[in-house]
Formats: C-alpha cells, sequence, structure tokens
C-alpha cells in the first residue's frame, strides 16, 4: 500500500501539469457536443468528426507546416460532416442516432482513406513537429504553477477563450436562451419568433468544427504522426462528458480534467509496471468516466427535446 | 375577423367554410364540443395552420399570417391547452425567449423591472424569478396571459381555459378577463362549458363539425337553446341511477406514502377505503399526488410505507401481475401510450392483462381463437367503432379507444377498478357513455376508485369524495353533503392541516 502512496506522490506532478493536453482534444469535443445538445441535437458523430480532424491536421500541416491553418481546416472539414448530419436529421427528421452512428463511420473511413491514397508507400510513417509550447521568462519558471498557467501551446488558450464565450453565451445572451429554449421545446421557441432548424445547424456545425479541432489536436500536439483509428473511442467519452457535465461547459471543463489526469496516470502506470499488459491500464480513463456519469448523471435534467426531431404540423 | 375559412386534414374537413367576427373589447366565446373545430379555427388565426380557402381581416385590410410570429406582429397572441412555457426556465426566462430588441446580453435585471411594470399595470401578480415547475397551473396560465400582453397583444384567445383549474381559481381568470377587457383587450375563449360561455361572454358563436351553427349576443340566450346548437338535438344530462349494492368486499389503502419522480414525497400517508358498489372520487388539482397514488395502488410505483388490502388480502409486496390478478383494474388517462399498445392489434390488446393463462394462453403458446373472440365480445359489447378486431388500436378513435380500454378493464372479472380522467378529450356522446358504463360496473357490484380533474364529473358519478391535496387525503364526504365550493376550497388546502 505504502509503495502505491509513494508511486502516487510521485507521479503527482506528471499527472497535474500532464492532464491539460490530454483533455484538451476531449474538451475541445465535448464542448461543442454541449451546444449540440443544448439545441437538442444528439450528435454521436463525434468520434468520426475527431477522426477526420486527426487525419486533415495532419496533412495540411505536414504539407504547409502552418499549424494554426492546419487546426483550422480541420474543423471545417469536420463541420461538413456535421452539416451531413444536420440536412439528415434537421431536414428530413431522420433518427438522431442512426445518423450519427452513420457519420461516425463516415469519418472513419475518409481518415483511413485520406492517408493510404497519400502516405499509403511510405516506408517509414511520416511526422510533423508538435505545436511548440509557450514559454514566458519568469511566469513559466515558477515552480509546478507555472508550467501549468503559463507553459501550454496556444491551442490550450484558445480553446479555454472558446470556453469562456460558449459559458457567456449560453447562459447571458439572448442568442444562449433561444438556443436552450429550441432544446427543451422547439414549438415552444417557434412561437416565440425563434428558428428552431437555424439554432440547430449552428450548433451542429459549431459541434463539428470543435470536433475537428479536437482531433487534429491529437495528431498536431500530442503524438506528431498519424494512425489509424488513433481517437480510440474518445468521441464516445465526449459525448459522455456532456452527460457528467449536466449540459454546463464548466462542469463538462471538470470533466475533461479528471478524465485528462487519469489518461496520464494511465500512461505512467504503464511505465511503472511492464509486466502487466498496457491495454489492462487503457481501460482506466474509460471506467473513471463511466463512474463519474454514475455518480453525478442519473438525476440530471436533459433537455427535453434532446434527440427529438422537430416535426412542424399543419 | 376571418371570411370562408376552410381547413382540411387528411381525410377530414376541419373547419368548413366559416366566418367568425370578433369586435374589439369584447369577450367572445366560441363554443362547441370536442372536434368541432374550435381549437383549429384559432390555430387558423393563430398562424399553426394555415387555411386552405379564406381569408383574414383586421379592420377591414386583408392579412396575411403564416406563423405565430405574423399573428403576434398582429397583436394576436394565443394560449394553448398545454402551455407554450418551459417548465426549467424561471418565469423571466420564458417571458425572454425569442426577444429582439435590446442586443445581444440577455439582461434579465432589465427585462425584470419591464415583466413587474407589466404585472401591475395589468394587475397579474407571479413571482417571476420562480421555475414555471414551480408554479401552479393557474399561476402557469397566468404567466402565459402575460406574456402574451408583454409581446403586446391586443387580442387574447384562450384554449379551454378552465379545463384544470379548480372553481375558486375559475373565478379569479374571469376577474382578471374581465379587467383585461376594460384595459381594452379583447378575448376570445375556447370552450365546452356552457354555463361558462353564459358567464363571461358578451357574444357567443357556436361551431359543430366545422360550420357555424349559431351566432347570438348573450342577452336572451338560454342554456337549453345552446345545448341545442352545440349537439344539434336537445339531449337529457342523464342522472345516473345508483343503486344499493350490498357487500363486504373493499379496496383499503393505509397511511401510503409514494416517492415523486424529483424524489421528493408525492403522497404523504394517504388513506381510503372504497367498498364494492360504490364509486370513490378523488378530487385535486392535478400534481397532488393522484397520479402517484394510483401508480403505486396498482404497482406501478413503489410504495415507501403503508398497506394496500384486496378483500383483507395484503397486495402491497405484490408486483403488477399479482394485483391485476388479485382483482384491480386500471385505465389510465393516457390511453394511445399506456392504455393501449397502439400499433398492436385490438385482440392483442384485449389480453393485455391477461395473456399470461388459459384460455389465452395453451401449452406456451398463443390461442388466437380464444383471444380474437374475446376481443370482439368487448368490440360488440362496449359498441366500439371498428372494422373487426385485427385492425391496429392506432386507427381507433379516441373515444373508441377509450370505449375498447374501459371495456376490457371490465370484462375481465375485476372487482375494483381505477380510472383516472376517464373522459378528458371525448365527445358528449362518448363521454356520457363512458360515465354511464362506470356507473354500470359499480351498480354491478365492483367497485371504482375514480380520479378526476373535472369536479362536476366527479359530483355526478361519485358515492363519496376524497380530496387530495399536496399528498394528503381528506376524510371522505358524503353525496348528501356534496358542494362544489365546499370541495373546490378543499382542493385549494382548505381543511388541511400543513
Amino acid at each position: 500500500m505504502s509503495s502505491f502512496i509513494s508511486i502516487f506522490m510521485l507521479l503527482l506532478p506528471t499527472v497535474v501539469l500532464g492532464m491539460v493536453p490530454r483533455a484538451a482534444p476531449i474538451f475541445a469535443a465535448a464542448l461543442g457536443e454541449n451546444i449540440d445538445q443544448s439545441a437538442g441535437t444528439l450528435n454521436l458523430g463525434v468520434e468520426g468528426m475527431m477522426l477526420l480532424g486527426t487525419i486533415i491536421g495532419f496533412v495540411i500541416d505536414f504539407k504547409t507546416g502552418d499549424f494554426v491553418l492546419a487546426f483550422i481546416v480541420a474543423g471545417l472539414a469536420s463541420a461538413l460532416l456535421a452539416l451531413l448530419h444536420g440536412i439528415a436529421t434537421i431536414s428530413f427528421k431522420v433518427d438522431q442516432v442512426t445518423s450519427g452512428t452513420a457519420i461516425w463511420f463516415i469519418g472513419w473511413g475518409l481518415s483511413g482513406f485520406i492517408y493510404s491514397s497519400l502516405f499509403g508507400k511510405a516506408s517509414s510513417p511520416p511526422a510533423v513537429k508538435t505545436i511548440p509550447t509557450l514559454y514566458i521568462p519568469h511566469l513559466t519558471d515558477i515552480p509546478y504553477i507555472g508550467k501549468l498557467l503559463f507553459g501550454q501551446d496556444p491551442v490550450v488558450y484558445a480553446l479555454f477563450i472558446t470556453f469562456l464565450v460558449a459559458q457567456y453565451f449560453l447562459f447571458h445572451t439572448k442568442a444562449g436562451l433561444n438556443l436552450r429554449t429550441v432544446g427543451e421545446d422547439p414549438l415552444v421557441a417557434e412561437i416565440m419568433g425563434v428558428n428552431p432548424d437555424l439554432y440547430r445547424y449552428f450548433a451542429l456545425i459549431f459541434g463539428g468544427f470543435m470536433a475537428g479541432v479536437g482531433g487534429a489536436y491529437i495528431t498536431l500536439s500530442l503524438v506528431g504522426s498519424f494512425y489509424f483509428d488513433m481517437t480510440a473511442g474518445m468521441g464516445f467519452i465526449a459525448v459522455a462528458l456532456v452527460y457528467f457535465g449536466k449540459w454546463n461547459p464548466l462542469r463538462v471543463l471538470i470533466g475533461s480534467l479528471v478524465f485528462g489526469a487519469v489518461y496520464v496516470l494511465y500512461l505512467a502506470l504503464e511505465t511503472y509496471f511492464p509486466t502487466t499488459p498496457y491495454q489492462f491500464f487503457s481501460m482506466f480513463p474509460y471506467i473513471a468516466t463511466l463512474i463519474l456519469i454514475i455518480l453525478v448523471g442519473a438525476r440530471a435534467h436533459a433537455p427535453a427535446a434532446l434527440a427529438l426531431p422537430y416535426i412542424k404540423e399543419g | 375577423m376571418m371570411k370562408g375559412i376552410v381547413k382540411r386534414f387528411p381525410g377530414v374537413l376541419a373547419v368548413d367554410h366559416v366566418d367568425f367576427e370578433l369586435y374589439p373589447k369584447e369577450i367572445h366565446a366560441l363554443l362547441g364540443e370536442n372536434g368541432a373545430g374550435k381549437t383549429t379555427l384559432m390555430n387558423v388565426l393563430y398562424g399553426v395552420y394555415r387555411a386552405d380557402e379564406g381569408q383574414i381581416l383586421i379592420n377591414g385590410k386583408q392579412v396575411r399570417i403564416r406563423n405565430a410570429v405574423d399573428a403576434q406582429s398582429n397583436g394576436i397572441g394565443m394560449v394553448h391547452q398545454h402551455f407554450s412555457l418551459i417548465p426549467v426556465f424561471t418565469v423571466k426566462e420564458n417571458l425572454s425567449i425569442g426577444l429582439r430588441d435590446g442586443g445581444f446580453r440577455l439582461n434579465l435585471n432589465q427585462i425584470k423591472l419591464k415583466i413587474e411594470e407589466a404585472e401591475e399595470k395589468y394587475g397579474i401578480e407571479i413571482d417571476i424569478d420562480k421555475k414555471v415547475q414551480q408554479l401552479s397551473v393557474g399561476e402557469q396560465q397566468r404567466v402565459e396571459i402575460l406574456k402574451l400582453l408583454f409581446r403586446g397583444a391586443s387580442t387574447l384567445i384562450l384554449d379551454e381555459p378552465t379545463s384544470s383549474l379548480t372553481p375558486q381559481e375559475v373565478v379569479n381568470l374571469f376577474k382578471s378577463l374581465r379587467a383585461l377587457q376594460s384595459e381594452g383587450k379583447t378575448i376570445v375563449i375556447i370552450t365546452h362549458k356552457l354555463y361558462e360561455a353564459l358567464d363571461i361572454a358578451d357574444r357567443v358563436t357556436v361551431l359543430r363539425k366545422g360550420k357555424v351553427v349559431f351566432k347570438a349576443i348573450k342577452e336572451g340566450l338560454t342554456p337549453q337553446a345552446l345545448t341545442e346548437a352545440m349537439i344539434g338535438r336537445s339531449v337529457e344530462l342523464s342522472n345516473y341511477k345508483m343503486e344499493k349494492v350490498s357487500s363486504r368486499n373493499s379496496l383499503i389503502v393505509e397511511g401510503l406514502s409514494v416517492m415523486g419522480d424529483r424524489n421528493e414525497e408525492m403522497v404523504i400517508g394517504a388513506s381510503l377505503e372504497v367498498h364494492a358498489g360504490e364509486i370513490l372520487g378523488i378530487a385535486g388539482v392535478s400534481g397532488n399526488g393522484q397520479k402517484e397514488l394510483i401508480e403505486s395502488i396498482f404497482g406501478l410505483r413503489a410504495s415507501k410505507g403503508g398497506r394496500i388490502l384486496i378483500n383483507g388480502h395484503d397486495i402491497t409486496k405484490y408486483g403488477v401481475k399479482g394485483r391485476i390478478k388479485a382483482g384491480l383494474g386500471y385505465i389510465p388517462e393516457e390511453r394511445k401510450t399506456r392504455g393501449a399498445a397502439i400499433s398492436l392489434s385490438l385482440s392483442l390488446n384485449s389480453v393485455m392483462h391477461d395473456h399470461w393463462g388459459q384460455p389465452y394462453l395453451t401449452r406456451g403458446a398463443f390461442n388466437y381463437k380464444a383471444i380474437r373472440k374475446f376481443a370482439r365480445e368487448i368490440i360488440s359489447s362496449f359498441k366500439v367503432a371498428a372494422k373487426d378486431e385485427s385492425v391496429p388500436a392506432r386507427d381507433l378513435s379516441g373515444g373508441n379507444l377509450q370505449k375498447f380500454i374501459v371495456g376490457r378493464e371490465m370484462m375481465r372479472n375485476s372487482s375494483f377498478l381505477m380510472s383516472v380522467n376517464p373522459t378528458s378529450g371525448l365527445d358528449v356522446g362518448a363521454t356520457e357513455y363512458v360515465r354511464n358504463e362506470i356507473v354500470s360496473y359499480r351498480n354491478k357490484g365492483g367497485g371504482v376508485l375514480l380520479v378526476s380533474e373535472d369536479l362536476d364529473e366527479l359530483l355526478a358519478l361519485s358515492d363519496r369524495i376524497v380530496v387530495m391535496y399536496r399528498g394528503k387525503t381528506s376524510k371522505p364526504v358524503e353525496r348528501k353533503d356534496f358542494d362544489k365550493l365546499k370541495i373546490g376550497a378543499m382542493m385549494l388546502g382548505e381543511g388541511f392541516n400543513s
């Protein structure tokens, strides 16, 4: 037992410093999904949108070396996929779960297809330089919190600003109230002069963009190269974290950080216990997410019109 | 005014060349039976539906109303039976949805001031910081009215505004409507209750089967004339024949406590006793624990304390199936979601509570011959209008489906029947039919626990009435002591010590 505690203490700084970048991709996707679901659209295609983001971000960075451009194009590509989901579910009232599942596989297939057609014959997997982290003299050198607060990469800061904007938008603007109304009861929204379809399209496209950014973050910041299926179910964890977060971005952020921390812990434990097959530890973040949801999820009020198509009468 | 309005739905002519005039500052009752086209006509005016023919004129000028927003910008507002409110939002949030003026930011404090101004002007008192789900139905209705006034409505359309109010709340509503009228508002009340129309309206228009059959100012109108116009013939509203039945069988509930969906105690130590050959009415404003009580007695919801006995036999620990076998029947309010599996045939629906044994199940397989025979018996004895027993339940109209469900529960040898709002949404004919069947079930020695939001229905049918308020039950009131206002006061908490 004492050896466990000493390992834990040893790992604590690693976990605290490592959790932010590990949380970033999942938070990006979960934040988008939160806006989606607040408008009543369930997007189960996040996994596929993230996968598309991983390859598009990688290809653009590999060809141009411009990581900002890479993130934007990756986001737009996934937003296109989200638009497809929107056309199916909003305009043609297809079941959201069915369409979302299809989108997942489309993203999965596209990511592999694009990679194989561009790099299929490469003898060793191509790599890009991961994006640089910030260094501010003195500030970043402060022990522990210096690196945590002032030593992240620019995308993390951009994400944080997006989070602040989203939080404000959802609860302190008229458009945010309208969006939440669409998620509760699109008919009421319509009667009050709000166009439900418009808000749902907006939410889906934003959600898709964020999923693409999250995917690109995995290749461009965490790994530096692409391999198949590298999101490993993170898209679904993002959906789960929205439930944990009770449709409040702040709570989604906290949930993402917990996920990130457990993820780093798993990576570290893997090296400490080389004899245990690593798959055992790789279950940890997912088990942790499940436990989190069980602890808080059951009593939450979900948007009343979540996953219900809006069909007008008359 | 509306001229030559026609609205068709697939297979139905809902509104048939209707002319409807509305004068400024009047209270106008739009009267008719369920299905007469009243709500459809007003939904056309409010832009929910588009008319297939006809035109709408305001002050002589033709206007196009394509949606609710168009209606609102013409000063027309409508309160539907199902309120257009978001229960988890506060009142002020509900009033802020879709606001266009005043920038991007949602400044609730500023909106609050504006709402309070409107509250004062129209004499409506509501705590606007509360969530809508914490408000009573009457209060929610006031929120709806306030919302329309807040958006500048000069004409208010209220669809069956009294259907879930207590008598006292109705009095208050009518008072505020008269106050609004003197403020210069025009009001339309859609109703099927003719006494209400006589009470509040300056003018009355009666619709029947989509056509205007009667128009008059209030002076000199008699209830008889209005009834005839509504139904197309004169009907004697029946006096139900209550026969004396002697039996010692009873359904007893003792100190029952039940938790609600929000993890709060919805039924608190409720006690009641239904004898065989008796109808025990449960009165109460909806949401005071009636739903949870009935679900718990039937076994759909676990009880936290107390006992349930049928003929002296404790069934508290039984599941639903055990309780059905012990002789309990249930006619839920939600016909299409709980009363029947609407995509299944009538024959399968007929054995929903009996399919696990003889004669419907033999050697592990359905005996369709016996099942169909039972379904046919229900259809013929209860005059269900259905092609045959093989049609899916969804093909039946609301009234016919209800007759079928009532028939099923009565013909399967139950000894006690629980029924929740059995006639809600039914036309006069079906309502009379269902009520008569409930009385005859009682006269044959069955015991009935009748929950209804329609106090008149309870007064007409019950031998005794128990009032539920905030999860508690009152002492039963005997039929000879029935007094509408007194029971109405109990529904608002009089005589309950909190």
